[in-house]
C-alpha cells in the first residue's frame, strides 16, 4: 500500500538514529546473519540527527518522553518535565512508605522502582481491542477492530491524561493525581482500568458487526 | 541553435507527445553545434580537437557574461541531446498500423518490459526446479546491496520514455527485487544492473583532523556545530575533569534546564568519556535547545579526533554527527501561519 508521509525537511533516503549504546558494544560474533546484512547496509545510508528529547544516557526512556510530550502544553517542555519528575518522585516516596510499614514477609513483593511502575500500568490500561465507526447503509455501526502497538499505547496514555486533568480533580495537583492513578492502575484497580473494561465489553456486545472489518 | 531550458528540468517531456523536432532537425543541430564548437575553440586560441564541454562553457561565460542569478536563464551551448530530449518516435506506419504489438495497451514499453523481466524470473524458476531435480543445491551468491539502489520513478520514465503510474512502478520494483531473491547467478546479473544506480560512497568524503597540542602539552581538537540559528565552536582538551564552559560560564548557570545539560553530555556519554576532557565553546544565535542542539553537535564533531573510526561510525549512526535540517518553517499568505490557517467561517 502507499504509505503518503508529510513532508520533512530530511531525503526519505535518511534512516532514524539508533540511540542505545549497548547496541553498539555488541562484539561482532555474537551478531546474527541478519544483523550483519542491516549493518551493512547502514553503513552506506545517510542517518538523521537525533532529535533532542532522546540521550543515550540511563535516565531517558522512551515512553516517558513520549508522554511528557503528551502532557505538555504550548510547548512548556520545562514546566512537563518538572511535572513528571515530581509524579516519579511522589510514586517512590508512597512505595518507600508502604515499604516501611510492611512486615518482612511483604517487603519484596512491594514494587518501589518508579519506572517499573509507569511501565507496567501503562501495560495494564491498554485496551486489546478498539471500535471503529463504519458506515454501512446510512447507519453507522461501531465495528471492533483490533488495535495497532502505537494506538493501544496512545490510548492508555491519553486516558491517563486525561483523568488527571478532570474538573474533579482540581484541588489536587497533577503530580500527585498522576502517582495516584499510576498506582491504582499498577494493581489494576481505578477509574482508567474500568474504562478499558467498559471498551472490551462494548466490543464484545458489538461482535455480530464484526464481519463489516475490511482490513 | 535554439534555446529551451527543457533539458534542464526533470520533467519527462519525451511522453507528453509525438517528436516535435524530426530527426532530420536534430542531426543539422548536432552538425552545427560541432561546427560552433571548433568556431569558438579557434576564436579562444585553444585547439579544436580537445575542446571538452567544460571548456566550452568557461568559454561562453567569458563572451557572453551575464548578471542573470537564474544559472539556467543565461546563455549556454550544450550537446543538442541535452536540449532538446529524447522522444518518441511515430509508432505506426504509413498504413496506420502500429509497429508494437502492445501499441494499444498505451503504456507499450512498460508492459513489454514487465513481460521480459516476467520471462526471466520464469526461466530462473526453471533452472532452479532442474537443479533441485538433479539435487544439486542452488547456490547462493552474496551481491553487494549496500552499494546500489533502483531507479527511480523518473529515472524509470527517462528510460521508457513513457509516463508511469506510482503503482505500475511499485509493481516494477517487486519483479526485480523477486528475481534478485532467488539464487540468479550471471545470467540475470546483467540484465539487473540495467535498473540499479550506484550510491556513490557520500560518507567516506569526511576527514578526521588530527589532535592539536597546546603549549602545555595537552592535546585538544575543535569542531564547529549549528541548530536552527544557532552556531557554536568547540574546543575539547584531553586529560580533563568533566568541566564544561560555556562563553565563559559554567554549564549549570548557562542552562538551567536538565534537558540542555543531558544534550551536552550525550556524546561523552555515548563514548564513555564522561570525566576524561575539559571542553570551552562559544556559542551564539537560537534559542536555549538550539545553543544545546549546536554545542552537542560541535563537541561530537570534536571527539572524532580522539576516537578509532568504528566509534566515529557509532557516532554517526546514533544521530551524533549529522546536523539537523530542520528550521522554522515559514508563514505562507492566506494561512495564520505556517500551517494553522484563519477560522473557517460558514458566511
Amino acid at each position: 500500500r502507499l504509505m503518503q508521509v508529510r513532508w520533512s525537511r530530511y531525503n526519505p533516503s535518511f534512516l532514524e538514529p539508533e540511540v542505545n549504546k549497548e547496541l553498539y558494544q555488541k562484539p561482532l560474533e555474537e551478531l546474527s546473519e541478519e544483523e550483519k546484512e542491516k549493518l551493512e547496509l547502514k553503513a552506506v545510508q545517510p542517518i538523521k540527527a537525533a532529535p533532542p528529547s532522546v540521550s543515550s544516557s540511563v535516565f531517558s526512556d522512551p515512553m516517558i518522553s513520549k508522554f511528557t510530550n503528551m502532557m505538555m502544553k504550548d510547548g512548556n517542555k520545562v514546566l512537563a518535565r518538572s511535572l513528571m519528575a515530581q509524579t516519579l518522585e511522589a510514586i517512590k516516596r508512597k512505595q518507600l512508605e508502604k515499604y516501611h510499614k510492611a512486615p518482612e514477609d511483604e517487603k519484596e513483593a512491594i514494587e518501589c522502582n518508579p519506572y517499573v511502575i509507569f511501565h507496567q500500568a501503562l501495560k495494564n490500561c491498554q485496551p486489546i481491542i478498539g471500535l471503529s465507526s463504519i458506515t454501512r447503509g446510512g447507519k453507522t455501526y461501531q465495528v471492533p477492530v483490533p488495535l495497532k502497538d502505537n494506538r493501544k499505547r496512545f490510548l492508555a496514555m491519553k486516558w491517563l491524561i486525561t483523568e488527571c486533568r478532570e474538573n474533579k480533580n482540581r484541588r489536587t495537583f497533577m503530580p500527585e493525581k498522576l502517582s495516584q492513578e499510576l498506582l491504582q492502575a499498577f494493581n489494576n484497580e481505578g477509574p482508567i482500568i474500568k474504562k478499558k473494561h467498559v471498551l472490551h465489553k462494548m466490543a464484545e456486545a458489538n461482535r455480530a458487526y464484526a464481519h463489516f472489518r475490511w482490513w | 541553435l535554439i534555446y529551451t531550458t527543457t533539458a534542464v528540468q526533470r520533467k519527462n517531456v519525451g511522453a507528453s507527445g509525438p517528436e516535435k523536432y524530426t530527426e532530420a532537425f536534430i542531426k543539422k543541430q548536432i552538425e552545427e553545434f560541432n561546427l560552433g564548437k571548433r568556431h569558438l575553440a579557434n576564436m579562444m586560441g585553444e585547439d579544436p580537437e580537445t575542446f571538452t564541454q567544460e571548456d566550452i562553457d568557461r568559454a561562453i561565460a567569458y563572451l557572453f557574461p551575464s548578471g542573470l542569478f537564474d544559472k539556467q536563464a543565461r546563455p549556454m551551448m550544450k550537446h543538442p541531446s541535452e536540449i532538446f530530449p529524447e522522444q518518441r518516435k511515430i509508432q505506426w506506419g504509413e498504413d496506420g498500423r502500429p509497429f508494437h504489438f502492445l501499441f494499444y495497451t498505451g503504456k507499450q514499453s512498460y508492459y513489454s518490459l514487465m513481460h521480459e523481466t516476467y520471462e526471466k524470473l520464469l526461466t530462473v524458476q526453471k533452472y532452479q526446479d532442474q537443479l533441485t531435480a538433479q539435487d544439486v543445491p542452488p547456490q547462493k551468491e552474496k551481491r553487494n546491496l549496500a552499494g546500489s539502489r533502483w531507479l527511480t520513478k523518473i529515472e524509470l520514465e527517462e528510460m521508457l520514455l513513457e509516463k508511469l503510474s506510482d503503482n505500475d512502478y511499485l509493481r516494477f520494483i517487486q519483479l526485480l527485487e523477486k528475481l534478485m531473491v532467488l539464487p540468479c547467478g550471471d545470467m540475470e546479473e546483467k540484465y539487473i544492473q540495467k535498473f540499479t544506480k550506484e550510491v556513490p560512497a557520500q560518507l567516506q568524503k569526511v576527514v578526521i583532523e588530527p589532535l592539536k597540542y597546546d603549549e602545555r602539552g595537552v592535546a585538544f581538537s575543535t569542531g564547529e556545530g549549528i541548530r536552527k540559528t544557532a552556531t557554536a565552536t568547540a574546543t575539547v582538551y584531553d586529560n580533563g575533569t568533566g568541566k564544561i564552559t560555556v562563553n565563559g560560564i559554567d554549564i549549570l548557570h548557562y542552562f538551567p534546564v536538565l534537558q540542555d545539560r543531558e544534550q551536552l553530555l550525550f556524546p561523552f556519554q555515548f563514548l564513555d568519556r564522561v570525566g576524561k576532557h575539559d571542553m570551552i565553546c562559544t556559542v551564539s544565535g537560537g534559542g536555549r535547545s538550539a545553543q544545546a542542539g549546536a554545542i552537542r553537535l560541535a563537541s561530537a564533531k570534536a571527539l572524532r579526533s580522539f576516537v578509532t573510526e568504528k566509534e566515529v561510525e557509532f557516532m554517526r549512526q546514533a544521530g551524533l554527527l549529522t546536523v539537523d535540517p530542520r528550521v522554522k518553517e515559514r508563514k505562507k499568505p492566506g494561512q495564520e501561519g505556517a500551517r494553522r490557517k484563519f477560522t473557517w467561517k460558514k458566511r
